[in-house]
């Protein structure tokens, strides 16, 4: 079951390494299909716990491959930035990471992302696992930055938006009651 | 992409008259009807004639493929390939534009009236859009320059100032009242001094042919120095103000757009760099030029001006 879920999650990449070759816009399309697979699934690793809360079904096993996956691609889209945009000029990279604050935010939410990852395995997660709260600053960061990415923002970032305030607020009721 | 010098080549339009011109001579034979349906079946986009570019700077030309296919056209969508199927019923012929404002000439002129006052040539340009992405097109038209002389501006006119049609039955996204993603209808301007510039050019056709619509048919600027959405499509009227008009994307988000938008490696946009271009169909970058490379030709209308602050 996990592994056709990951398989689905790896469809967009082979889509879009499939019509690169005739790509009119090679980098925008890997930058596009790369950022927008990241969020959404880091927005869906934000469901198996409200799952469990609101309609009792536990999806909690779903959570770090979920995860994982929205961190792999957004490596992807941070290689692009790296590899292609800037062609390795790494000044250039972390200069711009420090000036454009529509970069800066997206490079804030993958740092959290990469953090998170590298403390995902069984034992390092029973140490770092109240620090994966993070998590919540990674999401307003990255719709911030999917959001301010478009020259206006279209029904997609909308939906974006949309669903992590859903999500978000869903945990601030549910902590405010346990209080 | 092919490398023919672009003379040794029949171009498809005149190829292809030749060959409505062959049928018609047999249609002839047949009956006078036949004639006229066959004048009636033959298309639009075969009518251009032109003199060809020589290509001065020697560009690489982008294909029709890549040019008619990656377009911002939003009066359609903001996506990039959708407008090609929106607009393909868009209805371009007649299309009637206006012309207003401090000038003596005010009437309004149908696209092929144009044609026939200024006759056509080809402009072989390169494009960059703001977004960070190139392209080189071979647009057929007339220079700007043409088109105000024959209008006669008076003493008033400072600035022409560009508008799109406005039809919310042509333009899906016109008919979303405030849920449209930006707002109609679309404005352009240049200065005096721009407009007569002899880059500056009415585009109404492309490789060859009758622009299509996604590519902003009937009728368009085309300003080459600037990012291209100053390259307004699909004009409705043009009209000389003495005022500097403001433009769409300066009043959609004036932090980040201005009214001269001249292409600058050198002033960043606030959210991305603006020292490289993606050429479209490409992996790698190349360098951004000063005014997109034709500093030589438009250098001196910007001469005193900080161009940080006139952004």
């Amino acid at each position: 079951m996990i592994w056709m879920g990951v398989i689905i999650a790896f469809l967009p990449l082979a889509w879009v390494g499939y019509g690169l070759e005739n790509a009119i816009d090679p980098i925008k399309s890997l930058y596009s299909v790369s950022g927008m697979s990241a969020i959404i699934l880091l927005l869906l690793s934000l469901l198996p716990s409200t799952c469990k809360r609101l309609c009792g079904y536990n999806l909690l096993r779903y959570r770090r491959p979920l995860g994982l996956l929205a961190f792999c691609y957004a490596l992807l889209h941070i290689l692009v930035f790296i590899i292609l945009d800037a062609e390795g000029d790494i000044a250039f990279v972390v200069r711009e990471s420090l000036k454009k604050p529509f970069v800066f935010i997206g490079m804030s939410a993958f740092l959290i992302l990469l953090g998170m990852a590298f403390t995902s395995t069984k034992r390092l997660f029973k140490r770092f696992a109240k620090y994966h709260q993070a998590v919540y600053g990674a999401v307003i960061l990255a719709v911030t930055h999917a959001f301010w990415a478009q020259k206006v923002a279209g029904i997609f970032e909308y939906m974006l938006v949309f669903s992590a305030i859903i999500f978000l607020s869903e945990r601030l009721i549910f902590r405010m009651k346990n209080l | 992409m092919s490398i023919f010098d672009s003379h040794e080549i029949t171009p498809e339009a005149l190829f292809s008259a030749r060959r409505q011109f062959l049928k018609l001579g047999a249609g002839a034979l047949v009956s006078a009807s036949a004639l006229s349906n066959l004048m009636a079946s033959m298309p639009l986009d075969k009518a251009l004639r032109y003199v060809p570019s020589t290509n001065p700077h020697g560009l690489v030309l982008n294909t029709l493929e890549q040019a008619s296919n990656y377009v911002n056209f939003y009066e359609f969508s903001t996506d990039k390939e959708a407008p090609v199927k929106l607009s393909a019923k868009m209805k371009t012929s007649p299309w009637d534009v206006d012309f207003l404002g401090e000038i003596e000439k005010k009437e309004m002129l149908e696209v092929d009236e144009l044609i026939s006052l200024f006759g056509l040539e080809e402009r072989i340009y390169r494009f960059r859009c703001v977004e960070g992405w190139s392209m080189v097109v071979p647009w057929i038209g007339f220079p700007l320059s043409k088109l105000v002389d024959y209008l006669q501006p008076n003493s008033k006119a400072k600035y022409v100032k560009f508008t799109t049609r406005y039809d919310p039955s042509m333009f899906p996204d016109q008919s979303k009242g405030i849920f449209a993603s930006i707002k109609y209808p679309y404005v352009e301007g240049l200065r005096m001094d721009e407009a007569m510039n002899p880059l500056s050019f009415i585009a109404v056709g492309m490789y060859g042919k009758r622009l299509l619509p996604q590519n902003g048919a009937p009728i368009r600027l085309v300003v080459p120095w600037k990012y291209g959405f100053k390259s307004i499509k699909s004009i409705d009227n043009i009209e000389f103000v003495e005022e500097e008009p403001k433009n769409t994307w300066q009043v959609q988000n004036p932090k980040e757009y201005g009214f001269y938008a001249n292409v600058n490696p050198s002033v960043d946009h606030p959210r991305w760099t603006q020292a490289k271009e993606r050429v479209l169909g490409k992996f790698g970058k190349q360098n951004t030029l000063s005014f997109n490379g034709y500093e030589k030709e438009v250098g001196h209308l910007y001469a005193g001006m900080d161009l940080r602050k006139f952004f």
